[in-house]
C-alpha cells in the first residue's frame, strides 16, 4: 500500500474527519491483515509526516495485537536508530507486536560495492517476522461497536427507567 | 400538519447558530443580528410549509444559542404550526430537572408543538462550566436521561443516582401538556452507544449524517433498528429514524456551485479540507438545482429504510439572511412538496408516521381504553 496517493484524503480526514472511499479501503485492508510491514523514509530524525499522519487517522485499535515489521530508508546509516527511537515506540503505543529485528537501508546499500549485506539483513528480519506471525496465528478481529455497546448495555442494565 | 401526516414524514431545518463572517464580504453579524436572523429563519420555515425548526445548543463563541427554550419560546409566540425542537439539547451538562421544566413550559406555550433531540456534546471544556466532567459523558447520559423520563412520567419522583443529588417527593411543575411527554430523539454523529440508548427506550434516533460518509449512517441506523426490535418495541421498520442533510440551491446548478463555494471553502467545520466536489461525493451535501436535492434526498431511503424526519442545515458558514430565506423558499416550493409525494410512494403501511403531540395523545388514549382489536400500535410506548 502506497501512502502517496492517499495524501490528500489523509489530510482531509485529519482536518475534517471525513474519510474518502480510498482511505476507508486502506483502513479496512489494515484491519483485515494478519500482520503488516511498515516502511518510511527517515525525515528530520523521525518518520515522514505522511507516514505518521496515516497512523494518526487510522481508527483506534486497528493495530492492536498486530504483528508489525518496521523498516526505514535514509541517506546515511547514521540515521538508522530512527527505527528504535521513532517507529518502535509509536507501534508499541498502538499495542502492535513489533518484531524485534527492524530493517534499515541507506544509500550505501544501493551502491555498486554494496554486496549482499542488505539482502541478508532482510532475510534475517523476515525469518524472525515469519516466526512471530506463525506464533501469533490468524489475528482475532475485534468488534469495536460491540465493545462500545457493552459499556452502555451495562449502564442501561442498572437503569430502571426503561420499559 | 395535514401534509406531514399524509406522507408520514416531517421536513424541516436545523441550525447550529454560528456567528461566522460572510467570506465574500468579511462581515460578521452581531450576536443580536444573528439571533434575530434565527427567528426570521424559523418564521420563514413555517411560512414555506416546513414541519420542524430545531436549534442547536452551544455555550461558547462563535455560537449564540446557549438558551434554546428561550429562543424556541419566543418563536412559539410568532408561529402557529411548526414543531419546535433542538439539535441538540445536552443531556450531559444540563440538569435533567431543568430540562424537564424548560420543555414542559415550552410544550404548554406552543400548544404541544415541542419535541427534543438529546445529544451528549463533545466540547470538552463545556462540561466543567456546568460542574461536570467529560470523562463521565456516557454515565451522565444514561443517568440523566433515566431521571428525565421519570420526571415527565411520574407525578411524584423519589430518585437516587451517582452523579446528581437525590430527589425526594419531587413533582415537576408544570406537568407535561396533556400528561404526554415531549417525543425524544437521540442524536449522534458517530457514537453507536446513542443508537443503543434510543433503541433501549424505544425513542427516535437521529443520525446527524452531514459530517460522515453515508456508510457510517447506514451502519448506525441498522444497529438502532435491530436493537429497537431486540428491546421489544416493534419491528425494525417501526423504529423512528431522522436524518440530517445539507443543501444549497439555485435553479441553475452551476450558479449554486459558484455561489456556495466560498462559503464551503471557509466553513468553520469542514472548510480548508476536502474540495466541495469531494465533500458532496462523500456526504449528503448537495449543491445544485432543487431537482438534484430532491433526487439525492430520495436516495437516503435506500440505505436507512423508510424514515420519519428529514432536517436540512441551511443557514451556517456566514450565508447572509437574505440568501437563507431564498433557500427556504426553494426548499418549501420546489423540494419538500415533491419529497412528500415521492416518499409516500411505496411506503409500507407498517411504517409509522413521524410522532407528534397529537399522535402520541391519540396513542395514549387508545391505550387507556379497553382494547377493541389486537392491532399493534407502534406509538403506544
Amino acid at each position: 500500500m502506497e501512502l502517496r496517493p492517499l495524501g490528500h484524503p489523509i489530510m482531509d480526514a485529519m482536518l475534517t474527519g471525513v474519510t474518502a472511499d480510498a482511505l476507508e479501503s486502506a483502513f479496512q485492508a489494515v484491519a483485515a491483515a494478519d500482520g503488516i510491514i511498515a516502511v518510511t523514509p527517515a525525515f528530520n530524525a523521525s518518520f515522514s509526516g505522511l507516514f505518521k499522519s496515516f497512523f494518526d487517522v487510522l481508527p483506534a485499535q486497528a493495530l492492536s495485537d498486530m504483528p508489525v515489521l518496521i523498516g526505514a530508508t535514509g541517506g546515511t546509516e547514521r540515521h538508522s536508530l530512527v527505527l528504535e527511537h521513532a517507529l518502535r515506540p509509536m507501534f508499541s503505543y498502538l499495542h502492535a507486536i513489533v518484531s524485534p529485528r527492524a530493517v534499515y537501508a541507506a544509500t550505501s546499500d544501493f551502491g555498486s560495492q554494496a554486496g549482499p549485506a542488505l539482502g541478508e539483513r532482510i532475510a534475517t528480519a523476515a525469518a524472525d517476522f515469519a516466526r512471530l506471525l506463525r506464533a501469533c496465528g490468524p489475528r482475532a478481529r475485534r468488534d469495536l461497536v460491540d465493545e462500545d455497546l457493552a459499556s452502555i448495555q451495562q449502564l442501561l442494565g442498572g437503569e430502571t427507567g426503561g420499559s | 400538519m395535514g401534509s406531514s401526516e399524509a406522507s408520514g414524514m416531517q421536513f424541516g431545518i436545523f441550525t447550529v447558530g454560528d456567528v461566522t463572517p460572510d467570506p465574500t464580504t468579511g462581515k460578521a453579524p452581531t450576536e443580536a443580528e444573528r439571533i434575530r436572523a434565527t427567528v426570521a429563519i424559523a418564521r420563514k420555515a413555517e411560512e414555506a410549509g416546513l414541519d420542524v425548526f430545531a436549534t442547536g445548543e452551544h455555550h461558547n463563541p462563535p455560537f449564540v444559542p446557549s438558551s434554546p427554550t428561550t429562543l424556541l419560546g419566543y418563536i412559539a409566540g410568532q408561529t402557529e404550526r411548526i414543531i419546535l425542537s433542538t439539535s441538540t439539547t445536552l443531556i450531559t451538562t444540563n440538569d435533567p430537572v431543568k430540562i424537564a421544566e424548560d420543555f414542559s413550559v415550552l410544550q404548554h406555550l406552543s400548544g404541544g408543538r415541542t419535541d427534543v433531540m438529546l445529544g451528549r456534546g463533545n466540547t470538552g471544556p463545556v462540561y466543567p462550566w456546568f460542574g461536570q466532567d467529560i470523562r463521565n459523558a456516557l454515565p451522565l447520559t444514561v443517568e440523566h436521561y433515566g431521571l428525565l423520563r421519570r420526571l415527565w412520567r411520574e407525578e411524584v419522583v423519589d430518585w437516587q443516582g451517582k452523579l446528581r443529588t437525590s430527589l425526594q417527593g419531587f413533582t415537576l411543575a408544570p406537568r407535561p401538556l396533556d400528561n404526554v411527554p415531549p417525543f425524544v430523539w437521540h442524536a449522534s454523529i458517530r457514537t453507536p452507544e446513542v443508537a443503543e440508548l434510543a433503541a433501549y427506550f424505544g425513542d427516535g434516533f437521529f443520525a446527524n449524517h452531514i459530517f460522515w460518509p453515508t456508510s457510517h449512517t447506514q451502519a448506525m441506523v441498522e444497529l438502532y433498528r435491530r436493537r429497537f426490535e431486540h428491546y421489544g418495541h416493534g419491528t425494525p421498520e417501526q423504529a423512528i429514524v431522522g436524518l440530517g442533510g445539507q443543501a444549497f440551491m439555485r435553479r441553475n446548478s452551476q450558479d449554486a456551485v459558484d455561489e456556495f463555494r466560498p462559503y464551503f471553502d471557509n466553513a468553520p467545520v469542514y472548510g480548508h479540507g476536502p474540495s466541495l466536489e469531494d465533500f458532496t461525493a462523500l456526504t449528503p451535501l448537495t449543491v445544485g438545482s432543487p431537482a438534484q436535492v430532491v433526487e439525492r434526498t430520495l436516495g437516503f431511503r435506500d440505505y436507512v429504510g423508510d424514515y420519519q424526519r428529514q432536517l436540512f442545515l441551511m443557514d451556517h458558514a456566514g450565508l447572509p439572511l437574505k440568501t437563507v430565506l431564498e433557500q427556504l423558499d426553494l426548499l418549501g416550493e420546489e423540494v419538500v412538496p415533491v419529497l412528500r409525494q415521492e416518499f409516500a410512494v411505496g411506503r409500507p403501511a407498517g411504517v409509522p408516521a413521524a410522532p407528534t403531540h397529537e399522535s402520541l395523545l391519540r396513542a395514549r388514549t387508545a391505550d387507556e381504553e379497553p382494547q377493541t382489536d389486537s392491532e399493534d400500535n407502534p406509538e403506544a410506548r
